[in-house]
This record gives C-alpha cells, structure tokens and sequence, in this order.
C-alpha cells in the first residue's frame, strides 16, 4: 500500500484583491492562491462577501414573499440598505430602477441623492448598479459616482458595447468596474484587457459572468466560472478578478420562486422551494468560485453568511 | 529634427525663462515667499510641474526650485553651422524649460489679481476648473470627444478663425484659444462675428497670449493624473498617457515666433503634434508623438476653391497628423436604418428603381488609396439620380467606395468590400444581394417618396465603414455612377482588379508568411479547441479565412483572432512549427502540447464541433474518408457524422480523426504526410458535388485524372466491406501506398 | 500518458467482429481510449494485448451499481475533476434515510412519499434514487423488518446502514439478491463485514475515522479479499471538510491514477447540518464537488426539487446542450389576440425569451422549433432555423388556431429571413423582435401594447 500524498496543485496565479469602501468600513474580496475552500493548497485570505441588493424605489414586480421579508423598510433605499446591514450584509447593491424610461425615468440629480442618502445612512461599502440603458447608464453612473467620490464604490455594468464612460467615471473618482460579459470566458478576458487598456488597473474590476439561477443556465454560469477562476490561478491575470453573481435577480425571476397556482406538488410550498432556490444557486456559485454574491431574501443572506464561515473554518 | 527650429525654441526657451525668472525676483520681493499661490478649483497647484517633478506650488516661495529645475533644463549651446549636434533632446528640454517658465509666470499673474485676464470689456476664461475636467475627461477618455485642439495665435480672416472652430466643434473637438500675431488674436476675431465661446460651447479662450496655452497642458497633466492614475512625478508615464490617450493637437495659425516655437517643443513632450498654416519646417518623422512632430500647410497654398475649403482642409489634416478618431453613431438618411430591415423583401410593383439582375449592369468596388487621395466624407452621384429615373425601370449602377487609412492594407479590400452588401441591406425600402459585378439592388416606391437618394448609399456606407471598421479607415470617399457607358467602362476596370485579387487569393501559401491567426470562438464550448488559420487552410468551420482573421485582428486587437506567429519549423510537412505549438498550448488550458496543422495521424488539430466536414482513417481501405455536416447517412466505419463528431469534437485531438472545412479537401496542404488526396477513398456524396471543379483540378495536379470516379461515397457504400471491395473493383491508388497506419 | 485510438487499434484483433457492440475495431478503439468502454467488451483481444491495454481499459473510478432491475442506481466512472473538462457521467444517487426504530407507519408513508416523488424538468424524470435503511434500533430483526417494510412499498435500491455484521446479514437475507450497498466496513468490523460482501456479492461501503490513509488501507483491504465494488465515505461531515476530502480523492483517483482510492464516494449531509435547510445546502456542495451517493436525512418536495435540479444541472452533458421538447407554449393565459413568437429549443434560449416574456406582463404564444438545442444564432447558421423551418414550425403546432391575427414575431438576430417568411408564411405578416432577449419586454410595449 504506497502512502497518501495529499494531492496539492501548483498555482502560479493570484486573484486580484480588490478595495472597496471608504475609511469607516473597509472590505476587501479576492486574493485567493487557491480553488474555493480548499485551504489545504492556498490561502483564501477574504471570505466571499454577501450583498444585498436595494433598489431605488420599491420594487412593485417582486415576490410577495420577498416584499413582506422587507416591509417597509423598501420605501426608502437608505433605511433598506440599514436593515440589510443589520441583516449582516457585507455590502449593498444600490439598484437605480428608477432611472429605466419605462419606470420613473430619473435622471443623474436623483441617482446623487439616492446615493448621498444611502452612503451617509450605511458604512457598508456600495455597488451601484444602472438600470441597464446604456445612454441612462451613463448619465446616472456618473453622477453616483461624483457623489460617491471617496468611499470607492464599483460601478456597473460596464458590458462590451457600453464601458467606456463608466470606466472613465471610475478613473475619475477612484472606483470599482463591474464588467459584465454573457456567460463566455473569452468575452469575459477581453473586457476585463479593454478596461485595462483604457487605463483601470487590474484590481479595480469585479467580474460578472452572468448569473444563470437554478435550473436556468446555472450550470453554464457554473462551469465558466470555474474556468475563469481556473485560468486566473493559472496565472492568466486578466481572468484572475474576483467575480460578481447577481444570484437572488436570477433565481426570484424564475417560476419556481413565484408560482402558487397550478402547479405540481412536487415542487413543495413556495416559501421553502423559493428560498432553497436562491440558497443553492448562491451556494453552487460559491464553490465556482464567486466572490460577491448579490442576494434578496433576509433569511437566505444569514444562512448564506453562516455557510460562508463554515466553510471558511478549518476543521 | 529641424535646426531652424531647435534654435528657434532654444532661443524662445532662453527668453522666457530669463523673463519669469525676473518677474518671479520682483513679485517675491513684492508679496515675500508665504504668499499664496494657485489656481482657481484645483487639487493640482501648478499641473505641468506638479505632474513632471511632484512638487506642489502652494507659495511663491515654492516657485524657487521649479524656476531654478527650468534654467538647469536650458540648453547651453546653440546649434550652429560647425556645432552639429543631436539636438532634439536639447531642444525638448528648451521645451520643457518653457512650460515651467510658463506656468510659474501664470501662477505670478494669480498672485497679482491679472487671472483671468481682462481685455477691452472681455474677460476671459483662464485655467479650467477641475470640476470641468472631470466632465470633460471622462468624454476625453470615454471617445465620445475625440480630443482637444490648442489654438495659439491669429487667423487669416475672421470667417477663416469661425469656420476653423465650426469644424472643430462639428467633429465634438474640445478647443482651447490662446495667442495673437501682432496683438490680435482669434479670440477677439471670434468675439467679432458673435461666436459664443465657453464651456457650453467647448471653446475655452484662455487668454490674448502665448503664455497662457500652458493651461491647455495643465489641462493635459491633470488628466493624466485623474483618469491615468498616474502619480505626480512620474513624468515618463504621464507624457506617455498624454501621447497615447490625450488625442490633442497644436494648431499655430499665422507667424510663428520663438516662444511659440519654443512652447510648441514643450507640447511635443507630451505627443501633441504641431500643425502652422505658415511656411516653417516640418519635422515629419515620428517617434516622439504617434505621427509628425510639426507639419506645415500654409494656408494659401492649400488646395481648394476658396478659403472655406482651405481651412476645412487643413482640419481634415490636423485630425490625421493626430490620428483622431471621430465616432459616428447615427446614418443620417431619410428612412429607418436597423437590422429590422435586412431581410425585407421588395416585389415587383413595389419598387421605383431597379439595379442589375437579369441583363443588368452593375458593380461595387472598394479601393484603399493614399491618405491624400481620399477626401473624407465626399459623397458624388455621376449621372441621373433616383428620383430622376423611370420608375419600374432597371438601370446601371457602378459604386465606388476609396477608403485610407494609416493601418488600411490592401488584403482588407475584399473584407471590406464584402460588408457593401450587409450596410446597405440594412436601410428601410432597400433589398441587396450579390457583390463585386453581379449586385442586384431593388429601392422601395415609398422610400424614394420619403427622399432616399443615391448619396445615401454613399451616407450609409461612410457612417459604418467609419463606426465598424474606424480602426484600419481613417477616411471615406464614395463615388455613385449611373451612365450605362461610365458603369460598363468602370466595371472592366473593376473586374480586373477581382482578377488580380483573385489570383492574389490563389498564390497566397504558407510559405509565404510569417503569421498565422487564431480562432478561439468555439471556446464556449469546446474549452481547450484552437483554430490556427493559415492561408491554405481555414478554420474548421468554414467561415474564416486567412485573411479575414488578419482584418479581424487589425480591427479588433483584443478579439479572437490573434496572430500566431509561425517561429521556427520544425516539421514542414506535417505542418508543425514552434510558434503555432507555444499558442495552442497556451491557449488550450495548457491541454495540447503539439499540433500539427496538416497531419491527421500525428498530433492532428483539435476538433470544436462546428467542423464542415470530419476525416477518419479506415484502416482497411488504408485510406481516409470524408463526412459532410449535411450528410446524415451511415459512413463505412459504422458511425454518422453525428457520432464521429460526438466521439472526436469538444477540443479533443485524436489522431485518425479531424474535423476541418470543406475547401481544405482542395489544399496543396491537404494531409501531405499522409499522401495527400491520393488517400481519399470515401466523400459524402453531396460535398462530391459541390466541389467537384475542385476535386478535378486537385486529380490532375497530382498526375490522377481518374481519381474522382474511384472515391466511393454513401451511394455505393456504407460499410467497410463494400467500400473495399469497391475500391479493389476501381483499383483505388490508396490500396497499393504505404500503411496509413505505420 | 493514456493511449489513442490508434495506439490501441494495433493490439486489437482487426476483425471487425461486431460483437463489441461497436462497429469496426478502430471505432472500438477510439472508444476504449476516451474510457467509454471496456476493453472486457472485446472477445477476441489476446492475453499479450489485454496486458498492453491494462492502463488504457481501467476507468479510474470505479462504475458501481446499487440495486438491480430498471431503477438501479450506477455511480462512478467519472474521468474529470471539472465538468467543462467533458462532463460529469453518472448523476449523483439521492437516498433517503429511514431509521428502523421508526414507528412502521411512518417508515410506510415516508417510503410511500419518496417512491411515488417524480417530476419532469426539460424533458428529463427527476426522482430520488432509493432509501438508506438505518439500523438505529441496534436490533437485527427490527432492521430486517423495516426493510421489509420498505420493499413492500417500493423496489428501489437500498443502503443498508448497521455497524453490526449480524444485523446486516438478517436483512441480507431478505434483499441480497438485489445488490444493495452495505454500509459500512470501518476499523472495527471490516473483517465481518467485507465477508458478507463477498458472500452477498454485493457493494460495500468503507468509512474511515481517521483520514484518507486509513480510507485507502480499508479500501485495499477489501480489494484484497476480493471485494470488487467499494464506495467511500472519508467520514468527514462538515462543509470545508468534506470538500477538502472529497477534492482530495477524486484528485488522487483522477490524476494520480491511485487505485485504493478509485471509487464512488458517499456522503451523509445531515449529519454535518444543523438544520433541514441546511442539510439541502451542504447536500448541494456534494453534488458540486464530487459525492456519487448522498443520504438524506430529511425529504421535503419544497428541497428535493431544487436539489435535484442542481443535481440535474451540474451532470449535464455541457457539449450536448439541453434541449426543450419543440411545440407551442403559452406564457400566462394567452389569447386569440396575444402575441405570437418563435425561437429555438435551445434551453438556454427558450428559458430567457420564456423568462422576459413573463416579465413583460403580456400573456404570449411561444413557438419553438426543433433547431437540435442550437442557439438562434447557430442554427440560422447551421441551416437548422431558416424560414422553411420556421414555417413549417408555425403550421406544424397550427399557430394559426391558436391567434386570430396572422402576425409572427421573430428574434431580431435573423431578421434577414424576413423576406422569404413571407414567401413561405404567405397572409402572415413577419415581425422582426429584438436581438436580445432581454429588450422583448420593451418590444412588446412599443409594439403590442395597442
């Protein structure tokens, strides 16, 4: 019988460690020498954070489960944000709804007073997210980013045909890019090279690579993830950002985290199946390698920070 | 480097640094060392020393050291006839000796209440706040302002000094007025004819003098250090984020005295070139800036009809010098243009306008000529017009397209060319099909009713060659011809150059380049697959070739087509060279350690699985057949397409099966190890078909006329006995070669 | 290094027999060298060249199967750490624990719930595989009663879990014909244990206390009494320690080739969790990383239906793309007037068109042609989703008796077949959507909305 040897893996790379926050509360993410966990190889020397995603006018369109887990606490993103701290969010994802033409349609005066409000009321560092309009992108970022100046938040989303202002905003006020590629590794490489190359240094971009929920892509977004987080160990410094997963979106847009009616038993009462919904595509994506991971329901982000501790504590 | 103008810039660089030395002496003597000093709304002090040396100017007595850093930089000697001497640097440093001379004389004027300098009732803007660089910076880097022009000095005429900064503003580019000639300067010449100036209009008018263009690189500096993310001090760094981001450029209108000169030097350090409208030396190599350092066009001897075309011009040339590139996000015709519209349809009946077709006459060239050849965005229709047409008729149509451009290679015509078809398809009312001489183009009733015109094909084609491919097209110039004789006339013309492509195409070998490109589109599914596309061979799937990838580099550095290059061979017949081996193994997680590009038994090419076609050998016919992707038949060796591509796709490299594209049946490189297309025993029946001319010529280049009719295929059989037997009946040379398998 | 189809053609008997199932000896050949058959499968294969292909012919994970009959469970043989780097072969085998000092009735509708649990997701039955019978009692003849029980409710594979040979072999005695896990042999009772195994021919599972050189001796034990099909339990229980071992071994059997430890590995999530929800997560960090058994200690449909949709997810085929069943689907209630749209049956593709359709708030038609789970771009490509197969699609499923209005909206990637849908659609007007899905909430507004 030849002894066991533990079977370690070199890796040549790093994660790139990115800052955010200002001085009151700092949080750092990435950094790993290793796969996710595996503390036997290499050091994991930031737990992955846990945000939890605020938006910037109540959210009429989801769950009723998940707006009663919020109350009133939704009315205004500031006492949202509070509550998701005590909560024991590591961060906040400050959503910019409003802004989309088809709702409120705000402009970058409003998105400066969301923000203003929201950093004055949390230390908590802060994403800021548009609403997905390019042009509105934009004009809001830009705007949160001024009024953001100092606390270095990350901005996003920076996608291929849309981030160059974005990135500006963020050379200018020394914040975070969130880059944002459609669940390919290649695509996801050359945007982090096309930020570098307009200037944003390597540990300023967290990357998204499109969250599929359970059942919905998840495995696709599974497995580029970790050839990602593969290649960046490799020692492919541009795959090596921490990545972003817009877990609780996902998994609360789907059918089985809303249907009550007409629908089989099998699929058990809606808030235990809802809840184990974004539960296990946070978990799932956790051991692919995310390092933020952007969550909706109370109870999902406490479960998900103590599974986090677990597994961040040796045995 | 011009002597004329070292000397000119070293002397201006002597002048002003002995001024602000002086005038720095007396204001220290006046106000003492503590006074405060600084620009108003800035965290950078003095910018241009602040970045270049790190020190802050808070007091006047912080201006010593600057000051005394300007007159250490100061060149000693003078170039003269005897004293031949490499005086660029020496001039360079003149330069920057300026810039400090400059600004301390600047931050002096803040001292003594002249910022921002007032004259007859105007006052003007003095430096930009940083609360306007930001705004400005972050449209300066995000390219929707392409860059910003420091004007110094007079124009011609006031109509000129208006046109100038109407075209400047046109193309979204930032202008900073400073300078006079003789006292006059081209901000009071634009105060004169009522041109609103300020930041709302991006025009900054700095001040009547030469001295305070610093501002515009101070302007620079601090850009480099907000959005660069340089630190102050790293003077290397911020010159080289200026030259390779900041796209701005000099613009010296009228005489151009030493400290001009002398300035212009300091502006070269940062990569901004200098364009005079007065006869002076050019310096036209590059090397400090991306382009020329300085180039000359004295405005009257600019070509054009009047002076309004002159200084359009001369813009037009200033863009180039700097390399600008200008974004175009909108086709401004008079009907929708999306790609909604690329399918549509236009009926007989339905259309005012038809072009070609059956018995019809037309063509679309696109040609790449000299950068002075092109005038950009010039837009000529030769004959009738649409609207001037008969309607239901057919006519001839000849189009035009010259395109240049400092990275336009004449390979990248035909790709270009190619896209006529996919920009034009895309306006509303327009059907297009075909390219080179045989397009057959179809205009809606309605959209010639709502104004479509023939230059809005010239309009279309400008906006998208310029937004798709402004990376190797600096300049777009289309030509719409309509007389039966000139399209007849021109298509002969045209069709030769197709000829010579053509040939250009056929003689292209492998052998005849260095590089190789690669495809790792498939990566989403097959993680460790790596096309390398070489010229005699495309990438697996078909769809790209040689040269397309080589355009698709140029205009999309960081896509996935990368140049591979070839390095040392180390087996030319199994087409196995280090440099394509380095790549692969980089680029397939480290999976594949060896490729050849034309063997199919030893370390043959990964398979993706959009592959056209899939080789296997067959051990017992000792040959290789050939599965089509569309023949859904059973093969000899037991297996469909599907199967084999299953057993052999997903990156995987498995000797004795490949997949690869259809035209590789018909390469010289055709699995040359292995003997060539003699070892094809079995085709699909329909790629028989298809490519039948080929095959034919490839059976007589390598001396086997009647090889055609004894290569079996699905019809004849489908199992490795009949196939065999078939082969021994036609007496198949691949019976009687070596053993594939060795 | 591990052969090629070639390399091991030459040892075989070239005769194209057939009788592998395979049709020629090279197709055999390229199969044996991805490990996708046995080289046993080969009648004729000389002793010289079976000796040569040794190497080549052994997965290096075992393919153990639990249970017999058509809901055998077959775990192992898995050839890959990550799932991109081929895919994950056997799903993971979900068994749920019933302890035998339960009272009889509630074993009975425990087993009753589990048996008859089953849904379809993407064309594919998801279920749990069996019942892990535990010998909480201490007592043999409880434990073979419950397990008489189970079987007289359902025939699905079992675990037997007792650290007692006796009891063990009572139930044994009643399912040993069925091949059921034994479970388990550790340091106390692996000689008793394992002589049941061979006696039974049935699987057995080892469990070390004390690390993976104590797995791997017990496990080479076992071989060595010629015991042929093992499963592991590393015995760790905690979140980061299961991981740690469970990547440990599947690298040690993977990459190192380490025979003691090439086997399936079982896990039990509900002894490491505090509570049921998180026994559903930790149950899912062992689908992720590398469990081929997991035993449950609770069921609930509102977990074991997320549970075996990651299950489900992670063990797809990543180059076969799944593929949703072609026809007409309705997005809420649709009416005669609703909108009408086609796409394709890539899963990925029909679940976010399905998924902004529903948010958009118009109930819609969704058509969706058979393009072989390619993707709109790649199969307009491919030739497999061009206007004849759109047309055929909108008459194949009568589209036109599900709307009143002859109005088709196509995705904006393909609006080039516009021109001849109308050709071949003809008194159909041919909309031309969005090219990305997520802009069809918006397209609708702007052009259905009246």
């Amino acid at each position: 019988m030849p002894p066991v040897e533990t079977p370690v893996e070199k890796w040549a790379g790093k994660i790139h460690e990115v800052n955010l926050g200002g001085d009151a509360r700092r949080l750092v993410v990435g950094g790993e020498t290793t796969l996710p966990f595996l503390h036997f190889e290499g050091a994991i020397p930031h737990p992955p954070a846990v945000a939890v995603e605020v938006q910037d006018r109540p959210p009429a369109s989801w769950a009723p489960e998940l707006r009663a887990s919020w109350g009133e606490a939704m009315e205004d993103p500031a006492s949202w944000a509070k509550k998701a701290v005590e909560y024991g969010a590591d961060l906040i994802v400050l959503y910019l709804s409003s802004a989309h033409p088809d709702d409120q349609n705000t402009g970058p005066q409003e998105a400066k007073k969301t923000v203003t409000r929201v950093l004055s009321t949390v230390d908590a560092p802060l994403i800021i997210l548009g609403p997905g309009i390019a042009e509105k992108d934009n004009e809001v970022l830009v705007a949160a980013a001024e009024a953001a100046a100092g606390r270095r938040v990350a901005l996003g989303f920076c996608e291929q045909k849309n981030y160059r202002t974005i990135i500006a905003a963020c050379m200018a006020n020394n914040h975070v890019a969130v880059a944002k590629t459609p669940v390919e590794i290649n695509l996801a490489k050359q945007l982090n090279i096309l930020i570098c190359d307009m200037g944003l240094a390597p540990d300023s971009i967290l990357m998204d690579p499109t969250t599929g929920a359970l059942g919905y892509g998840l495995e696709y977004t599974y497995s580029v993830m970790e050839r990602l987080r593969l290649a960046g160990l490799q020692g492919d410094k541009m795959a090596a950002m921490p990545m972003f997963c817009t877990v609780g979106e996902e998994a609360w847009r789907q059918k089985e985290a809303r249907a009550t009616e007409g629908i089989p038993a099998a699929w058990g009462d809606i808030a235990t199946r809802a809840l184990r919904w974004e539960e296990l595509t946070a978990m799932t994506l956790l051991l692919a390698g995310a390092d933020v991971v952007v969550l909706r329901h109370p109870q999902v982000v406490q479960r998900i920070k103590a599974t986090i501790q677990k597994l961040m504590t040796k045995e | 480097m011009s002597k004329f103008i070292a000397s000119a810039a070293i002397r201006g660089g002597q002048e002003i640094v002995k001024e602000a030395d002086q005038l720095l002496k007396e204001t220290l003597e006046k106000y003492g060392p503590e006074q405060k000093v600084g620009f108003a709304n800035t965290a950078y002090y003095l910018p241009v020393i602040y970045a270049y040396t790190a020190h802050k100017v808070e007091k006047l007595g912080d201006m010593i050291q600057p000051m005394e850093q300007a007159k250490a930089l100061l060149p000693r000697r003078m170039p003269t006839e005897k004293l031949w001497l490499p005086y660029l640097g020496e001039t360079l440093d003149a330069g920057v000796a300026t810039l400090f001379a400059e600004e301390i004389i600047s931050g002096v004027r803040h001292v003594m209440g002249v910022q921002p300098e007032k004259q007859n009732g105007y006052t003007y803007n003095g430096p930009i706040d940083d609360i306007q660089l930001r705004t400005w910076g972050i449209q300066l880097v995000d390219g929707r302002m392409p860059g910003f022009a420091a004007i110094v000095g007079r124009a011609k005429t006031n109509a000129i000094a208006v046109k100038i900064v109407r075209e400047l503003q046109q193309r979204n580019i930032l202008i900073f007025l400073s300078g006079n000639v003789n006292g006059k300067g081209i901000v009071e010449q634009l105060l004169e004819e009522g041109v609103e100036l300020g930041y709302d209009t991006f025009t900054v008018p700095f001040g009547s003098d030469t001295i305070s263009a610093i501002y515009a690189l101070g302007f620079a500096a601090r850009s480099a250090l907000t959005f660069g993310g340089m630190k102050p001090g790293q003077a290397k760094d911020v010159l080289l984020y200026n030259k390779n981001r900041v796209h701005a450029f000099v613009l010296a209108l009228g005489e151009v005295d030493d400290l001009k000169y002398a300035t212009a030097a300091g502006a070269i350090t940062y990569g901004f070139p200098t364009i005079a409208d007065t006869v002076i030396p050019n310096i036209m190599p590059t090397g400090i800036t991306k382009y020329e350092h300085v180039v000359s066009m004295p405005f009257d001897d600019i070509p054009g009809n009047d002076d309004m075309e002159r200084a359009e011009r001369l813009i037009q040339r200033c863009i180039e010098v700097r390399g600008l590139k200008l974004q175009i996000t909108k086709v401004p015709i008079p009907v929708s243009y999306s790609a909604a519209f690329e399918g549509e349809r236009i009926r007989r009946g339905d259309y005012q306008v038809e072009f070609g077709g059956r018995g019809g006459v037309t063509f679309e060239l696109l040609l790449s000529k000299k950068l002075d050849e092109v005038e950009d965005g010039k837009i000529t229709v030769v004959g009738p017009d649409l609207d001037a047409m008969p309607v239901d008729s057919n006519q001839p149509l000849g189009v035009v397209v010259e395109v240049a451009g400092r990275k336009m290679q004449k390979d990248f015509e035909p790709v270009l060319e190619r896209q006529i078809h996919h920009f034009v398809n895309m306006a509303e009312g327009v059907q297009h099909i075909g390219q080179r001489d045989i397009p057959w183009i179809r205009i809606h009733k309605n959209s010639v009713a709502r104004g479509f015109r023939l230059r809005h094909f010239g309009d279309i084609l400008y906006a998208r060659l310029h937004a798709d491919f402004g990376a190797i097209v600096d300049k777009v110039q289309v030509t719409l011809y309509t007389k039966q004789d000139k399209v007849r006339e021109l298509r002969e013309q045209a069709r030769q150059v197709y000829n010579e492509r053509n040939e250009r195409a056929a003689n292209l070998t492998d052998e005849s380049v260095d590089t190789f490109y690669s495809c790792t589109l498939c990566q989403s599914y097959a993680p460790t697959h790596v096309c390398i596309i070489n010229p005699e061979r495309v990438g697996l799937c078909g769809a790209y070739n040689w040269l397309d990838c080589k355009a698709s580099y140029e205009i999309n550095p960081t896509g996935p087509n990368q140049p591979v290059p070839k390095g040392a061979v180390i087996d030319e017949s199994k087409g196995e060279w280090e440099g394509s081996n380095r790549f692969t193994y980089q680029h397939s997680q480290q999976q594949v350690n060896r490729m050849t590009l034309y063997s199919l038994m030893d370390a043959p090419t990964t398979s993706c699985g959009c592959f056209e076609c899939i080789m296997m050998i067959i051990p017992e016919a000792n040959g290789v057949m050939i599965l089509s992707r569309d023949d859904p038949s059973m093969s000899p060796v037991g297996m469909t397409f599907s199967t084999l591509a299953g057993m052999a796709g997903g990156g995987l490299q498995t000797p004795g099966v490949m997949g690869h594209g259809k035209f590789y049946i018909l390469s010289k490189k055709f699995i040359p190890k292995e003997g060539g297309f003699k070892r094809v025993v079995w085709i699909s029946s329909n790629l028989k078909e298809e490519l039948a001319e080929g095959i034919k010529e490839v059976c007589q280049r390598i001396g086997e006329p009647d090889l055609m009719d004894k290569i079996a295929d699905e019809r004849v059989a489908t199992t490795v006995e009949d196939l065999v037997a078939f082969l021994e009946t036609k007496e198949h040379p691949a019976l009687s070669m070596e053993p594939i398998i060795q | 290094m591990a052969l090629t189809g070639i390399e091991i053609y030459k040892h075989l008997p070239k005769t194209n027999c057939k009788e592998c199932g395979q049709p020629t000896c090279l197709a055999f050949a390229m199969k044996l060298a991805q490990k996708g058959i046995e080289l046993s499968k080969c009648p004729h294969v000389s002793p010289e060249a079976a000796a040569a292909l040794e190497a080549a012919a052994k997965p290096p994970m075992r393919l153990v199967t639990i249970g017999v009959g058509d809901k055998k469970l077959e775990v192992g043989n898995e050839t890959v750490l990550f799932r991109h780097e081929k895919t994950f072969l056997n799903p993971t085998g979900i068994m749920v624990r019933v302890a035998d000092n339960q009272p009889a009735a509630e074993v009975e509708s425990l087993v009753a719930e589990v048996a008859s649990y089953s849904l379809e997701r993407v064309g594919m039955e998801l279920r749990p595989n069996g019942f892990a019978v535990d010998n909480r009692s201490h007592n043999p003849s409880s434990f073979a009663q419950c397990v008489a029980t189970i079987r007289a409710k359902s025939q699905l594979p079992l675990v037997l879990i007792s650290q007692d040979p006796s009891a063990l072999e009572t139930a044994l005695e009643k399912v040993g014909q069925e091949r059921p896990l034994i479970y388990a042999a550790d340091s106390h009772n692996s000689e008793g244990v394992i002589k049941l195994a061979k006696k039974y021919q049935c699987p057995l599972a080892i469990r070390a206390e004390d690390g993976l050189g104590q797995l791997a001796e017990l496990s080479d034990l076992a071989a060595k009494a010629g015991v042929e099909d093992i499963v592991l339990d590393p015995g760790t229980r905690g979140f980061a320690s299961s991981l740690e071992a469970l990547t440990q071994i599947r690298r040690l059997a993977l990459k190192k080739n380490f025979r003691p430890l090439g086997y399936p590995v079982i896990t039990f999530p509900g002894e490491g969790a505090a509570t049921p929800e998180e026994e559903v997560l930790l149950a899912g960090e062992h689908v992720a990383k590398y469990a081929n058994i997991i035993v449950l200690d609770h069921f609930s449909p509102g977990h074991a239906y997320p549970l075996l949709t990651l299950r489900q997810n992670i063990y797809t085929d990543p180059q076969k793309p799944i593929q949703v069943s072609p026809g007409m689907y309705t997005i809420g209630s649709p009416r005669d007037n609703s909108p009408l749209l086609i796409t394709t049956n890539f899963s990925l593709t029909y679940f976010s068109v399905a998924g902004e359709v529903e948010a958009s708030g118009f109930p819609s038609w969704l058509l969706i042609a058979d393009t072989e789970g390619l993707s709109v771009l790649t199969s307009w490509a491919a030739g497999k989703f061009d206007a004849e197969k759109i047309a055929k699609t909108v008459k194949g499923f009568n589209a036109q008796d599900s709307v009143r209005h002859r109005k088709l909206i196509i995705p904006g990637a393909v609006a080039v077949l516009r021109g001849e849908l109308e050709d071949e659609l003809s008194g159909w007007e041919i909309m031309v959507g969005p090219r990305e899905a997520v802009d069809i909430g918006g397209f609708l507004k702007r052009v259905w909305a009246n």
